[in-house]
């Protein structure tokens, strides 16, 4: 049985049409949804709607919780005073955009969905603003996936997809308390993955095109797909809705709009 | 950058060629050998004088305040004809923008003195070709035949006074000499960023990126800089607007300069009690 995951769409209605055409395509059975619905792009109701109207479970991302707590993260959402501006622009402009009905259901998205052994979040389980990024060394990653109790953690958020597969390890860790001896504890772990889904309405890795993955339960296959679509429409769109132009710039090369952090598993004390 | 030198040399020089050729990288290496006077004619550039000011302390660069203001139309050079009245003893380097009609220079002043241009590699038959003494190999730029030798037209910006976040101006300099505010062909300019350094950045299309320069100048950690910044920019289709906005959205607020010279200054005062 395959299944399909897709991520931070933000309110690129022509590029989920397009990654919803190729779902069909691939005969995925169920889709999965890691959130960022909305934010930066001209259409997150049309996005929210098309969601909602296919039941597709979703599980709430950044921009999401922005806009439905207000922008209260701390400093670690942008680590650039470029970056800040912009996205304070797009925020209150998807704020002023997006209907009642929208935001309800923005507001009752889980942090985290569960399916058997996988588990799908947005940024990381411990926080929706977190990168969980390639490089993150083993032991972080590890813990991220342990964390949750799963053999497979999809998430999104950093925009760019990849497959991290983490070999059957040994952890060791020393616990040391006032006034307690030290104590050192051992244990094996079996393989885990991270698969990333990468973006659809918001690449990251120097092309336009939508980027989901399709996973297949029987075989453990990912497979990465890069979707192309008519982004002009889009770029048009940003443009007509008053939006600012570097938004249209940025999605025509494949270049996200704001940037990462510069601690990219910062927790959010928001 | 090649060079074949003269032997009779006349002490004032004039350094013509297209934008993004390397005329002030030229008259930096020779300044740095022999400093002098330098000033500027034409669309004068505030980032070049500032470049070698900080780059060759021994050069005396001349601001237009100090010549009259008509002399910089190139109409009235009456200010270089007494420079050639009273030649000073040190070697005179002008600079002559791509703008500036050459013909329009007074004879006399074009006669007395030694004529170089720095040409892209290939560039063959132009005006400075015409024009020159010497010709020194300047870099390559895409599109010399074409684009540059039409004057297109200059963008400034004066600066000074704010303080960048370095982050957020590598985005800016990314987006502006990839195209997003329109078609640049050169662009070159001064920023004073967080940690208190001035940082020169510079850009000719079709050569390859280059990383900023960090100007010979100390640390400005007592509030807004009042020394100069600014950003230069040739090209075509310039979406101005845009482009002051995102300087505009680059720059620290008080606060935020404040704490980042605090930090700096900590920091410094750490190594040295180390």
């Amino acid at each position: 049985m395959k299944i399909a995951v897709m991520s931070c769409i933000h309110g690129n209605y022509e590029a989920l049409n397009a990654v919803l055409s190729d779902i069909d395509k691939q005969r995925a059975e169920q889709i999965y949804c890691l959130g960022d619905l909305v934010g930066y792009g001209p259409h997150p109701n049309a996005v929210v709607e098309m969601i909602r109207s296919l039941d597709i479970p979703t599980c709430q991302g950044c921009w999401d919780e922005d806009i439905v707590e207000g922008l209260n993260a701390c400093e670690c959402s942008y680590p650039a005073v470029l970056a800040e501006q912009r996205g304070k622009l797009a925020h209150d402009w998807t704020n002023q955009a997006i209907y009642p009905e929208v935001r309800e259901f923005l507001a009752q998205l889980p942090l985290s969905l569960r399916d058997d052994n996988l588990c799908f979040v947005h940024g990381s389980p411990h926080n929706q603003h977190e990168y969980l990024l390639p490089e993150v060394n083993a032991f972080v990653a590890m813990e991220r996936v342990l964390a949750t109790g799963a053999d497979v953690l999809f998430c999104g958020h950093t925009h760019v997809p990849y497959v991290r597969t983490l070999d059957d390890s040994q952890i060791q860790i020393r616990v040391k308390q006032m006034q307690n001896p030290e104590t050192e504890l051992q244990f094996s772990t079996p393989l885990k993955r991270i698969v990333n889904a990468g973006s659809v309405g918001e690449p990251r890795h120097g092309r336009p095109n939508a980027t989901y993955v399709i996973y297949d339960r029987d075989t453990e296959q990912v497979t990465l797909r890069e979707v192309p679509y008519d982004y002009q429409k889009t770029c048009a769109a940003i443009l007509e809705k008053g939006l600012p132009s570097i938004f249209a710039w940025r999605l025509a090369r494949g270049l996200e709009f704001a940037e990462r952090a510069d601690d990219p598993t910062h927790v959010c004390e928001r | 950058m090649r060079y074949s030198s003269n032997s009779d040399l006349p002490n004032i020089t004039l350094v013509s060629g297209p934008c993004g050729a390397g005329k002030t990288s030229w008259i930096r290496q020779q300044a740095l050998a022999a400093p002098g006077i330098y000033l500027s004619l034409g669309a004068e550039s505030a980032v070049d004088m500032a470049y070698l000011t900080a780059e060759v302390p021994d050069l005396t660069v001349l601001p237009t305040s100090v010549l009259s203001a008509s002399v910089q139309s190139a109409s009235n050079l009456s200010k270089l004809s007494e420079l050639l009245e009273h030649p000073p003893a040190e070697a005179v380097y002008i600079e002559l923008s791509p703008q500036l009609d050459l013909n329009s220079l007074p004879l006399d002043l074009v006669t007395a003195c030694r004529r170089i241009a720095v040409l892209p590699p290939g560039l063959r038959q132009t005006r400075w070709h015409d024009w020159t003494d010497l010709v020194v190999t300047g870099a390559e730029i895409t599109g010399a035949e074409t684009s540059l030798l039409s004057s297109p037209p200059l963008w400034n910006r004066v600066l000074t006074g704010q303080v960048f976040d370095l982050s957020s101006l590598n985005t800016l300099w990314y987006e502006l000499t990839q195209g997003a505010y329109g078609t640049v062909r050169r662009a070159k300019g001064i920023f004073d960023v967080a940690d208190g350094r001035a940082l020169y950045w510079t850009f000719v299309a079709g050569q390859p990126e280059t990383a900023y320069l960090e100007l010979n100048l100390p640390r400005w950690l007592q509030g807004r800089p009042e020394r100069f910044s600014g950003l230069e920019v040739v090209g075509q289709g310039l979406d101005q607007a845009a482009v002051a906005q995102t300087l505009q959205d680059c720059c620290l607020s008080e606060q935020a300069i404040f704490y980042y010279q605090q930090q700096v200054k900590d920091l410094l005062a750490q190594g040295e009690a180390a």
